[in-house]
């Protein structure tokens, strides 16, 4: 008895092998997800490390990472920079435009998902076709305007031009999600005797939050991060973070500490918006309206 | 309040015409049953009376005025959507309040209508449930709800007890007929439930196609439907249509069955002149009769046809029994099996030879060319036009 179960191997082999390959993907999947995420973390890590080091230890040849953390770099930013200022700059245009780029783009978006519009067809086209130009082709038309108009280095001309580069793209996104809304939720409220605009606010918005929350996003880190035009259209009064950030790599020298300091800052308001609106990306809230 | 369509047409945006100059008259307070097959513009028709589509041609009236044109908030018209169209963010009892709401009543009467409401269907333990996570029939039961406690002029619904199963259907039907008696609030109703339609309905009107086929209280379409769709479409098991020709007898109308020239009933029943006038113009006619109409007796007697019971179908309190002729390939002109109803205590067997005659009573003649109804056997016993 004993002899016929362990004599065969070739019975016992994929007894063994079988379960052991089971935990051989999803193993190897951990340690690549964990690699990857290490090779996309180490520089925020790098430059979160940079931005509490001392001055001396940044420019060490050797890497440190066993130091005294300081507040030096921030203290210096704010006081010697007046970063507060740009970030101050960057948190008006940006909520500002985001804000009017969300109202618009939701009204848009309802009437091309929901009524009849001359030329519906092709709106979706002509918009997406503002979204393929290049910023930089329109740069320059924008500033000789600006100057025109006296809107160079204001809030409101960088709010103008903001909204005016978010806002087809965001109706062209949000169009499609309030297309997803089941039509006779609308129609079941203007029974209910809901206005078309009470309609928007208390059915369409919260039955398609997801999709508006994905499209905020979208506009907010665009707008927050943009560079190129916030680099024309500025100089003193209404300098952004990403412009000032740059400004940090001087001809014969890059101010690190600094730099790295208001690279951090910059990430907050992304991460705290990300996370805040992320709740709202789930799945499935149309679940249960119609059959 | 009262309801009329005047002509309606609607013609889709894809070209399609799914409602063909529609004329209807729903009195203040009646309970009318559209009634009719997939597709036939049942649908379409609530969505115009809505509001919620324009007729193409044609004027919607509600309550004598003019609304045609009347934006759907304004006419206080609540619907129940065959895909109930509950909002899915919101808790049922939300969903229930909605309308109340908008319109300002007081929290009591909101509390008091929500309780009344919520108990007669069933749905107390639900009220803070999320539409998803409810079932099917519970979905609809709210659905139903939302419409129940607006009491608005005019109820819509389609299909609202569609995914209940048959206890529960049966019960909210009987609820749905208490309201309506209570609230005599108009109501369009849309079912394919013919059980349904005639229990609940002062009216039902039979739709195809885009027709208003006939209109008319569940007995006058059950015992004197216009066409042969509307024989068919009502009564379960459906109406058994025969090919019949007819000959003048002493005043009555003789019909012979088939080609085989087999009398029904002893004599020929006396008939209007009306009617022999226009037996005489065509030669092929059809001849409507209920499977509850048919007696089937075990031994043969003058007058009777001879058949073979080859299906029995127990029902429960009845016994459904499928006929064949002998000689007759074919006894009906839609090639469906001819069907008689008897009680289950009658004791009939698989194969057993039996003698039928056919009660005169829920006969109806049509004209095989045209399906429209010819004459009618009334209760006296005359055939008399329709
Ligand atoms: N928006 C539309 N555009 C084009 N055709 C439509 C539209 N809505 C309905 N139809 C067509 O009109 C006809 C009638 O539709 P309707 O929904 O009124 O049918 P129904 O009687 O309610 O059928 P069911 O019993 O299946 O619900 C159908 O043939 C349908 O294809
Ligand atoms: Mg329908």
């Amino acid at each position: 008895m004993r002899m016929t179960r362990t004599a065969p191997g070739a019975v016992r082999i994929p007894a063994i092998v079988r379960p052991a390959a089971r935990h051989v993907w999803p193993t190897l999947l951990k340690i690549t997800t964990a690699v990857v995420v290490l090779v996309w973390l180490f520089p925020v890590y790098w430059i979160v490390l940079t931005s509490l080091k001392p001055v001396r230890e940044i420019n060490s040849k050797v890497p440190v990472f066993r130091f005294s953390p300081t507040l030096d770099n921030y203290r210096d930013l704010f006081v010697r920079f007046g970063f507060a200022k740009v970030l101050t700059n960057s948190i008006v245009v940006t909520v500002v435009s985001s804000l009017v780029v969300m109202v618009i783009a939701i009204l848009a978006a309802y009437a091309l998902a929901r009524m009849r519009v001359p030329g519906e067809k092709h709106v979706a086209l002509w918009i997406l076709s503002l979204r393929f130009i290049p910023v930089i082709a329109v740069g320059i038309p924008f500033y000789l305007e600006w100057q025109q108009l006296q809107l160079l280095d204001t809030w409101l001309g960088l709010i103008l031009v903001y909204i005016a580069f978010n806002l087809p793209f965001a109706i062209w996104l949000l169009r499609g999600f309030l297309g997803d809304v089941p039509f006779e939720l609308d129609e079941a409220a203007l029974l209910d005797g809901l206005s078309r605009l009470q309609i928007i606010r208390k059915i369409v918005l919260p039955v398609a939050l997801p999709g508006i929350a994905s499209t905020a996003i979208f506009t907010f880190v665009f707008t927050w991060n943009e560079y190129l035009m916030a680099l024309l259209l500025t100089s003193v009064d209404a300098v952004t973070v990403p412009v000032t950030i740059a400004k940090f790599i001087m001809p014969y020298t890059i101010l690190w500490g600094d730099l790295s300091a208001a690279v951090v800052i910059q990430l907050v308001p992304m991460l705290i918006v990300v996370f805040l609106l992320q709740r709202h990306i789930v799945r499935g809230m149309t679940l249960g309206a119609v059959k | 309040m009262a309801l009329s369509l005047q002509g309606v047409e609607k013609v889709y945006s894809t070209g399609f015409k799914a409602l063909n100059s529609l004329c209807l008259e729903v009195g203040n307070g009646e309970f009318f049953t559209l009634l009719g097959p997939s597709g036939c513009g049942k649908t379409t028709t609530l969505r115009i009376i809505a509001g919620l589509e324009t007729p193409s041609k044609g004027k919607v009236f509600i309550g004598g005025r003019d609304c045609t044109h009347t934006h759907p908030r304004n006419r206080d018209v609540a619907m129940v959507f065959q895909s109930y169209a509950l909002y899915p963010h919101m808790s049922v009892r939300e969903n229930l309040v909605l309308n109340l709401r908008v319109r300002r009543l007081a929290q009591s009467e909101i509390d008091q209508r929500l309780r009344e409401v919520s108990r007669m269907l069933g749905i107390e333990q639900l009220l803070m449930h999320k539409p998803g996570q409810l079932s099917g029939g519970q979905r609809q039961r709210v659905a139903l709800g939302r419409s129940l406690i607006r009491r608005p002029n005019i109820f819509l619904m389609d299909e609202p007890l569609s995914n209940l199963d048959l206890k529960l259907r049966e019960r909210t039907r009987t609820e749905l007929k208490k309201l309506h008696e209570r609230l005599q609030i108009t109501t369009v109703y849309v079912t394919h439930d013919q059980a349904e339609a005639l229990v609940l309905s002062d009216r039902i009107g039979i739709m195809n196609g885009g027709d208003l086929m006939q209109v008319g209280t569940p007995q006058e379409i059950y015992e004197r439907p216009s066409s042969t769709f509307v024989a068919k479409f009502v009564g379960s098991p459906s109406i058994n249509l025969l090919p019949v020709t007819a000959r003048d007898s002493e005043g009555g109308l003789m019909l012979c069955l088939g080609r085989d020239g087999l009398d029904i009933g002893e004599t020929a029943l006396p008939a209007t002149q009306e009617v022999l006038v226009q037996a005489r113009k065509t030669d092929r006619l059809v001849l409507g009769i209920r499977p509850e109409s048919v007696a089937l007796r075990h031994a043969p007697a003058p007058g009777t046809i001879p058949a073979v019971i080859e299906i029995v179908e127990p029902m429960g309190s009845v016994n459904h029994l499928i006929i064949r002729f002998d000689g007759m390939a074919e006894p009906t002109i839609d090639g469906e099996p001819f069907v008689a109803v008897v009680r289950s205590n009658e004791r009939f067997e698989r194969g057993a030879v039996v003698w039928l005659t056919l009660r005169p009573d829920r006969l109806v003649l049509f004209d095989a060319a045209t399906g429209m109804a010819l004459a009618a056997l009334s209760d006296a016993g005359t055939w008399r036009c329709v």
